[in-house]
């Protein structure tokens, strides 16, 4: 059993969900699944060399990890709630077309 | 064996959640592998990371459920019970690799000598401290964009 490659076979999975998958929750749950696979990369290693030192700072970046992931959700209900929308194309193509008629005028 | 299944289980959750187009399916998916990640670290003798990765996976699905129940749309087409199933075949055939191949790491023979506790308050109390106040700031910050906003529409 090997954690590396678990970890980079989860890794990824995260990537081909950040690429492909057009709704901003989706993305969300992409950006988790890539966070959490380098993070059992870490812990992981840590553990099996005995390390203390290498769990602390995955604590640590737990935290960091649900920062983002509250930054990322409030930025997705406000787009939610101002374009009626969570798909990332048509988010795109409403940004570009207000561009383009802010130029116009 | 178990760390096997857990390793099968963790990819097949994984593929499900960004594969099924339910948002709640897929959160309750994340949620499977998230439960299941607090397991293997829990085997691995690194038992208060696998408690930090239950209390704070706890608090973000329950945001994520809410952000997801709000925001999903109807899906225009279910996938079939067989589209599903290839999809848990597919990640079962991907996790094989972790289980059969391996990639050589030499251990460095350098012995920490600290404990957790040792290591989160004599060496990294700064950091807590100061992660502390970026995640009040960070809150803070989400609350009054949102109370602006609720202000604004208003």
């Amino acid at each position: 059993m090997d954690y590396m490659i678990l970890s980079v076979i989860l890794l990824a999975v995260g990537i081909y969900g950040l690429l492909t998958k057009r709704h901003l929750v989706k993305v969300l749950i992409s950006i988790e699944i890539i966070a959490v696979a380098a993070s059992m990369n870490f812990v992981l290693l840590a553990s099996s060399l005995n390390r203390a030192l290498g769990e602390t700072f995955m604590v640590l970046a737990f935290s960091t990890d649900t920062c983002v992931t509250a930054i990322v959700l409030a930025l997705l209900v406000i787009a939610a709630k101002k374009y009626g929308t969570c798909d990332i194309r048509k988010l795109t193509e409403i940004e570009r077309s207000a561009d383009e008629e802010q130029a116009k005028s | 064996m178990i760390v096997e299944l857990l390793a099968v289980g963790l990819v097949v959750s994984a593929c499900l959640a960004i594969y099924l187009d339910e948002a709640v399916y897929s959160i309750a998916s994340l949620a499977c592998m998230f439960v299941l990640m607090a397991v293997l670290y829990a085997l691995s003798d690194a038992v208060f990371v696998a408690v930090f990765q239950l209390a704070v996976s706890a608090g973000t699905l329950a945001v994520l459920f809410l952000a997801g129940e709000m925001l999903s749309e109807n899906p225009e087409k279910e996938k079939s019970l067989k589209k599903i199933f290839s999809a848990v075949l597919l990640a079962v055939v991907l996790s094989l690799p972790s289980i059969f191949l391996s990639v050589a790491v030499t251990p460095a023979n350098i012995s920490s000598g600290f404990s957790f506790a040792e290591a989160l308050w004599d060496l990294r109390v700064i950091d807590v401290i100061l992660q502390g106040l970026i995640m009040m700031t960070v809150a803070l910050g989400i609350a009054i964009v949102l109370y602006e906003r609720g202000e604004g529409e208003s």
